[in-house]
């Protein structure tokens, strides 16, 4: 059983349909990749996920519980993280201190007691940031300030990870070491969910690739047969009809 | 029958007048973003420019009204864009309410100082008081007929411009999208310019018919906020559609002539909760409302706060409490019961340095958490009488814990509310106290119990006794309220280096990512505005027992609103700001306005000029305020960071103090008064920086290159050096170059070397 489960999720903003029936999960210790052209819900899709969208039909299941109704905050606490597209980084705070208030968070509203300089110090060298730690972080690159989230949400211990196209504005370099970082935290049990553009990065380390366009899921499968789905195709480099 | 009539009509004329006023509103918030608490004020300035152009200088009427409304109106409303407004984009919400603050305010100062209060003015009906047809048995004057007619003739006109007009129809678009306007060849700039004019019409309209109608006498800062109940209006089309709003405002104005008609007039709250009314919606309207769903940051804003460390706070407190007590050697008991006042005031600023600078929640009543702590004091917490009576100290705490739970209980509804909305609900809760508790002079029996919420209208509070510590000295009351706001702000650098402090930071930056953390944001934003209220709480009681005696003009929405304007131009996000802000609002304004009418009085000759003076700090004040826009991180900081460079050039400090030291002596055996002393100190201080960089630049400079030194970016006043371009080819992925080859190369200008194929 999928970790992480959407079950007929609709989301309508008036007369537009943003996401349209989706029932797609992400299991644990596996990369589930989320492709489709710009506005085809994505992001929409991760808002419903993580409670900050009500949607307008269907469910969301984490390991079988129905979270529909919970804020997101509860949703938190059950295992689930995101980072965001557009980051939303705590500016007036260092590096460290925007991984660390993660652990400020789940030492108030849980009962879980860590060294939490400690497990910051972790989370810092898990994740490569140590040696800008100190910095403020509007002063870093993007690339590195969208680690920067993700290392705030591993702060969490989560058991689903939503990334919301976490490689754009990264260096390959940067892309590289993101990529094993991936790899290694879904070998530890984590079920990740990736959005992104980098269709080369997303077909290297996804197991299952759902493609979205308006707001419907055109093709599952293994990255080769998402590749070879002419659906995808003419999604991606358009029908012979003009616009 | 009759009598319901009569007063329908009432209530449709009023309505009507609300509704202009909530159009020219809500036009300016869509295409600006900008909600313009300014609106009543210029509706007011209008109506007075009116009154001198047809009363005072008797043009005909409809050439004042021409001239007003046609002219004057637009003309206020393409200047207000242009100068101030129009800078607005991108700014946080905080400056954007501050900076329109800063405008009404400023407006009410500028007309107080053109139109002096003291002698009355009054404004007739159009076509006279007589003039009237009857309707059904009503009697109807010409002049409420042509209320409602001009509202209709509005809503018309609004609508065709919506719907039939190009300009309308990119109007309707430009708070949406502004770049997609840009994109599609218009400039938003022109139509939030055109839209600024047109509401800036309406307000005036509005001013001039709805003053005859609600008496006739013009009075600033009833006029002000005679316009500010059509908020309520507004915020029936949640600020974005005017149907909605002309709906609410007819609703607004029946209530209001229903609750005068039906409530019984023995009812001593009738005529208060008359008054309150379109707070009372404004409150429950918001609260009722629909949300927008939880978002991020809407915009990036510049405003960037050092954290002072505990132990800072704890040297600059000691600092803090040693120079108020040098000081007070200098000043006569009156000069520091006022300097004790101003300490209280800043302990209430403090409230904000939390609640807004540290989480980002906004209050713009924080002189009714003083209130609320004063009303309890009064009834809770004095022992003895007459000359004999002082606070007790169970009396105090139980005002300060029950006001942080009124805090809790007022801010529950609100709290999912964010930012302007949020701010506008504290604003009603602010003129809702005002109206009903600070004005309820009368006796009540509740379950028994006989009780007076605020006695003849003025509250006598005593000054507390702690054993040998009497605060009834002047000196005594300052230093320990010195001290506790050395304490407070100790406490409060302590919270934010907490982790307490980091998840209030982060719910501030990003209200989506916190809750996406596990954050509950309803409990954190709680216990903030409780602890804020406390703060605000503690300074009330301090405040009000400074002052002797208070009434409820002390604590108004006008006064809470001039603290809130300065302590942000301090800056929001520092103890500094909030000392600052409070002994500027607390005492400045008195102090130096005072201070120009004594020496007007004294010197009859120059009497002008220093009467000149006194308005110029208070429209000057104000002026500030509006500069909030280019510094939102408030000014005190900023002064602060030229002294930090200081920190290497030690002689220039020790210069500087030690100038400072026999300046003080010198006061202290008289050889000048406290005013000149502290004019000296001050310009000797200002100076300093000025005589570092010139004294000893290097010590200086080193210093203030400090900053960048040891990070990695690259800084475009850089010398470009090849190292860096080998950086820059890395991280741009460009293959890498052999250092050798480089130099071997012909020098090629910079712009042709990035346009080369790599």
């Amino acid at each position: 059983m999928p970790l992480l489960e959407t079950q007929g999720v609709t989301v309508r903003f008036g007369g537009n349909t943003a996401v349209n029936q989706v029932s797609i999960g992400a299991e644990e210790g596996l990369i589930t990749g989320l492709i489709g052209p710009n506005g085809a819900g994505k992001t929409t899709l991760f808002n419903t996920v993580t409670g900050l969208q009500k949607p307008t039909e269907g469910r969301v299941l984490i390991d079988g519980t129905d979270v529909t109704g919970l804020s997101p905050a509860k949703r938190a606490k059950l295992g689930l993280a995101r980072t965001f597209q557009q980051l939303e980084l705590f500016l007036s705070l260092s590096v460290r201190d925007n991984v660390k208030v993660a652990g400020d968070i789940l030492r108030a509203t849980t009962r879980k007691r860590v060294d939490l300089d400690a497990e910051t110090d972790r989370i810092l060298e898990l994740t490569g940031l140590t040696d800008i730690a100190d910095r403020d972080v509007s002063d870093i690159p993007t690339g590195r300030a969208r680690v920067v989230e993700v290392a705030r949400a591993l702060m969490t211990s989560p058991r689903v990870l939503l990334l919301d196209e976490p490689a754009s504005g990264q260096t390959e370099q940067e892309t590289e070491a993101f990529a094993e970082l991936l790899t290694g935290l879904a070998e530890g049990g984590l079920a990740i969910c990736l959005v992104e553009h980098d269709l080369p990065l997303v077909m290297r380390l996804c197991t299952v690739i759902h493609v979205l366009d308006y707001g419907s899921v055109i093709a599952s499968g293994t990255p080769q047969e998402v590749q070879q789905s002419p659906e995808v195709i003419a999604a991606y480099i358009g029908t012979e009809e003009v616009a | 029958m009759t009598t319901f009539l009569t007063f329908t009509i009432l209530g449709l004329v009023l309505g009507s007048v609300y509704a202009i006023a909530a159009s020219g509103l809500v036009l300016t918030y869509n295409t600006s973003g900008i909600f313009n608490f300014a609106h009543g004020a210029q509706a007011m300035l209008g109506t007075f420019v009116y009154w001198q152009l047809s009363v005072g200088w008797g043009l005909p009427v409809w050439l004042s009204l021409l001239l007003v409304v046609g002219v004057f109106g637009p003309l206020m409303g393409l200047l207000l864009h242009k100068l101030i407004m129009g800078a607005l984009r991108d700014t946080a919400e905080v400056a954007k309410i501050v900076v329109t603050v800063a405008v009404m305010l400023g407006m009410v100062y500028l007309s107080q100082w053109i139109w002096d209060p003291v002698e009355p003015r009054t404004l007739t009906m159009f076509f006279g008081a007589d003039a009237s047809v009857e309707i059904a048995g009503v009697v109807v004057r010409v002049h409420e007929i042509l209320c409602l007619v001009v509202a209709l003739a509005i809503a018309l006109g609004l609508r065709m411009l919506f719907h039939r007009t190009r300009v309308g129809v990119v109007m309707r678009g430009t708070v949406d999208s502004p770049d997609l306007l840009r994109l599609n060849g218009h400039d938003p700039a022109r139509v939030a310019a055109f839209s600024w004019a047109l509401g800036s019409a309406l307000a005036v309209l509005a001013g001039i018919l709805i003053t005859p109608v609600s008496g006739g006498s013009l009075e600033a800062n009833a006029l002000t906020l005679l316009v500010i109940d059509a908020f309520a209006a507004a915020m029936f089309g949640r600020l974005r559609s005017i149907p909605p709003a002309f709906a609410g405002a007819m609703v607004l104005g029946l209530l209001g002539a229903y609750v005068t008609a039906y409530f019984p007039s023995e009812w001593s709250w009738t005529g208060n909760f008359r008054v309150s009314l379109p707070m009372i919606l404004l409150f429950i309207v918001i609260i009722v409302l629909p949300q927008d769903r939880l978002r991020g940051a809407a915009t990036r804003t510049r405003e960037r706060y050092r954290v002072p460390s505990v132990r800072a706070a704890a040297a600059w407190g000691l600092a803090l409490v040693g120079i108020v007590f040098l000081y007070s050697l200098l000043l006569a008991d009156s000069g520091i019961t006022t300097l004790g006042l101003g300490m209280a005031f800043a302990i209430i600023a403090l409230s904000l340095t939390v609640l807004t600078g540290y989480a980002g929640e906004m209050n713009l009543a924080p002189l009714s958490f003083a209130a609320i702590a004063t009303v309890i004091v009064f009834h809770f917490g004095i022992t003895g009488t007459g000359l004999d009576a002082t606070l007790n100290l169970p009396g105090i705490v139980l005002a300060v814990l029950a006001t942080a739970v009124v805090g809790g209980l007022v801010a529950l509804p609100a709290l999912r509310l964010r930012g302007l909305y949020l701010a506008l609900a504290t604003l009603a809760f602010g003129a809702l106290l005002s109206n009903m508790v600070l004005r309820d002079t009368v006796e009540h029996t509740v379950a028994g119990f006989t009780f007076t919420l605020f006695p003849d209208g003025t509250l006598i509070i005593p000054k507390p006794r702690f054993g040998p510590v009497d605060m009834g000295e002047p000196l005594t009351f300052l230093l320990v309220a010195t001290a506790l706001f050395a304490l407070i702000s100790v406490g409060l650098a302590a919270l934010r280096n907490s982790g307490y402090g980091r998840r209030l930071a982060a719910m501030k930056d990003s209200p989506a990512a916190t809750a996406m953390l596990g954050q509950n944001l309803v409990k954190l934003k709680l216990s903030v505005f409780m602890l804020s209220a406390a703060i605000a709480g503690l300074g009330g009681i301090l405040m009000s027992s400074g002052m002797g005696s208070v009434d409820g003009e002390h604590f108004g929405i006008m006064a809470s609103l001039a603290l809130v304007m300065l302590v942000v131009v301090g800056g929001i996000g520092y103890i500094s700001g909030a000392l600052f802000g409070g002994v500027m609002s607390g005492i400045g304004f008195t102090l130096l306005v005072g201070t120009f009418n004594d020496l007007a009085i004294s010197q009859p000759q120059a009497a002008t000029f220093f009467q000149l003076l006194g308005n110029v700090v208070m429209v000057g004040t104000a002026l500030i305020g509006m500069g909030v826009g280019k510094t939102p991180s408030g000014s005190v900081q900023g002064i602060m960071d030229g002294y930090r460079s200081l920190r290497h050039a030690r002689p220039v400090l020790i210069g500087g103090a030690a100038l400072v030291a026999v300046l003080y002596v010198l006061a202290l055996a008289g050889v000048y008064g406290s005013w000149t002393f502290s004019l000296l100190a001050m310009v000797v201080v200002m100076a300093l920086p000025a005589v570092g960089h010139k004294l000893m630049p290097h010590a200086v400079t080193a210093v203030e290159g400090h900053g960048h030194s040891g990070q990695d970016e690259i800084r475009d006043d850089e010398p470009f050096t090849d190292a860096l371009r080998d950086r820059l080819d890395l991280a741009l992925g460009l293959p890498a170059r052999v250092p050798g080859v480089r130099a071997a190369a012909p020098v090629l200008k910079k712009g042709e070397e990035v346009n080369a194929p790599a």
